[in-house]
């Protein structure tokens, strides 16, 4: 009773919630109540009907889909362990720049390529990376090396993902890694100066070490994304040629559900990238919590 | 006393090249774009001055209803799109982050929730369906209506907010609207400024979503006509603005180029709105992004 008094009280909070309320519930709720389409059968007239583990059996049995979960791993890892170390060691060297115009030229450039989108960034990279004039290969040229068509080699191809990530992100990066170096009292490099430490000694020494929670918390938060390995990028830098080396989990959902058809089958394929994202995300928080006493929320 | 150091002479020099690595790219496609179609071929992947100098391609790309159409569909979708997730997100935060009511710790669980478990595109893609919405821009609008990683960074800004200024005006009797219209909102102006651009970056650059729940193209957003031209390649859309021009023009006419100068007339707003999202964006960035 005294419960129900207060919340006839606080009825304005609820009202205020409730424009809230109604979109999380229509637009993220019902959808996810939605995946149990994983285990029906997709009807366009009338009820869907039980299938059970029918999807997931034939997802697991499918050589196509055993193709895509390699494809996404080792994307995700290549982009974790070739990308990973750069914004580190961009702000460690932005670090040393003297406040200043030329420091935040460098800055404000280095953000840039984070607000483009994918599909401008898809276009400037087919650009760069053009057989006949691209910037690469004129670089290539010029030391005698054959012109590669990138695009449509699978032996390059993880690498174009890996490269134009790093493009578009190394620089946005580097903003909460530069936050934390900023907390550092400059006292402690005064002093290290007076003892004679070297530009490399006092990042070692002093600056490298203020920013391993941050570094940490960073790497942790990139683990529990692992199953995404970008599908904005491979969508729009995908085709025919490489499709069977760069075909990842959601953009193979997107092929058999949304152009194929197949509902069921495709959210079969979703569901289970979900769970494995989510113990992945949970995994990641609490071992953040033991270890930064930082969480991913 | 300034000293000159070798390495801090290598680290400017290095951070140099990585900065040219971002422009070069860019001012290629630019001087791509204003370049003269006749003589676009001599210009090097590494040019960024472009060969002659002409506004042909850029006389094609806007004499194409389909570009004019689909730049008033992004600036209607980000417009209107940015408003609502403002009002939609302010009002949220301020009732989760500054009043306790009974089942404020379950509407909380919920988010996080929300926040660690998507919905397939499958099952948002039948939804729009079951609603009717699909070919209205409702669907692009209303998909991400509130981001929950944004309605957590501006419950922070809101917590930040002394109660004190909020006490006197509750002392006189103002209820939570009153306080959140008038109060918080006015203090938070340079938050949802913050909040304004990462919506608005977001709605402009938004593609996918219209991909798929718009198929008629008289309604689509600048960025599914550009994916269009560039990485569908499909020719005889960028073309359609063509008939009636001078056929001595035509002659010329270079595809690469054309695609440069969709893709430079989707990256100005951004480049006009720049120093403003360095200026609050960085900045919301960071505060959201340090956790105590």
């Amino acid at each position: 009773m005294k419960t129900l008094k207060r919340m006839r009280k606080d009825l304005i909070l609820y009202v205020m919630l409730l424009p809230g309320f109604i979109y999380f519930t229509i637009f993220h709720i019902i959808p996810i109540v939605n995946m149990k389409l994983a285990f029906e059968d997709y009807k366009i007239i009338g009820e869907n009907t039980w299938a059970g583990m029918k999807h997931f059996n034939t997802l697991f049995s499918s050589p196509a889909f055993l193709d895509v979960l390699q494809n996404t791993i080792i994307i995700s890892s290549m982009k974790i362990i070739f990308i990973f170390p750069i914004p580190i060691i961009l702000s460690l060297l932005i670090n040393e720049l003297r406040f200043g115009p030329y420091r935040k030229f460098i800055q404000s450039i280095s953000y840039l390529p984070h607000f483009l989108s994918w599909v401008v960034i898809a276009g400037i990279w087919i650009t760069l990376l053009n057989p006949a004039d691209g910037a690469i290969n004129v670089i290539r040229n010029f030391f005698n090396l054959p012109s590669i068509d990138f695009m449509t080699s699978k032996e390059h191809i993880r690498w174009v993902l890996v490269f134009s990530e790093m493009w578009r992100s190394a620089g946005w990066d580097t903003i909460l890694y530069i936050a934390a170096i900023l907390k550092i009292s400059p006292s402690l490099y005064e002093a290290a100066k007076m003892d004679g430490a070297s530009t490399f000694q006092q990042m070692r020494y002093i600056t490298l070490p203020a920013m391993v929670s941050t570094v940490i918390t960073v790497f942790i938060l990139n683990l529990g994304f692992f199953m995404n390995a970008g599908f904005d990028q491979v969508f729009n830098l995908m085709n025919d040629s490489v499709l069977s080396v760069i075909d990842i989990l959601d953009t193979y959902v997107y092929r058999i559900g949304l152009m194929n058809g197949q509902y069921a089958y495709a959210t079969a394929a979703s569901l289970f990238k979900g769970v494995i994202g989510l113990i992945l995300i949970l995994g990641t928080h609490f071992i953040s919590k033991k270890i930064t006493g930082k969480g991913v929320w | 006393m300034r000293t000159f150091s070798v390495t801090k002479s290598i680290i400017q020099f290095v951070l140099f090249l990585f900065a040219l690595a971002i422009l070069i790219p860019l001012l290629n496609i630019l001087a791509m774009s204003l370049s003269d179609p006749a003589r676009v071929n001599e210009l090097s992947g590494l040019g960024v001055l472009p060969k002659g100098f002409s506004f042909i391609n850029y006389e094609i790309i806007f004499s194409n209803p389909l570009i004019i159409k689909s730049l008033l569909n992004s600036l209607f979708i980000t417009i209107i799109g940015t408003l609502l997730n403002l009002f939609l997100t302010a009002m949220t935060a301020y009732v989760l982050a500054r009043t306790e009511f009974v089942g404020k710790k379950f509407v909380l669980f919920v988010l996080i929730g929300i926040m660690v478990f998507e919905p397939s595109m499958i099952t948002e893609y039948l939804l729009m369906k079951d609603l009717g919405l699909l070919n209205s821009y409702a669907s692009v609008i209303l998909y991400k209506a509130i981001n929950v990683y944004y309605l957590f960074i501006l419950m922070r800004f809101f917590q930040e907010i002394p109660d004190s200024i909020v006490e006197a005006a509750r002392i006189d009797g103002a209820g939570h609207f009153r306080i959140f219209t008038s109060i918080i909102l006015p203090l938070s102006k340079p938050a949802l400024a913050t909040m304004a651009l990462f919506y608005g970056v977001y709605h402009w650059n938004e593609y996918f979503r219209a991909t798929i729940y718009i198929t008629d193209p008289n309604k689509w957003p600048l960025q599914v006509v550009l994916r269009q031209f560039v990485v569908s390649q499909d020719n005889m859309t960028m073309l359609q603005g063509i008939e009636g021009m001078r056929p001595e023009l035509l002659a010329s006419l270079d595809f690469g180029s054309l695609q440069s100068t969709t893709i430079v007339i989707a990256v100005i707003p951004m480049l006009l709105l720049y120093p403003l999202i360095l200026k609050y964006f960085t900045k919301g960035t960071m505060d959201g992004g340090e956790k105590e």
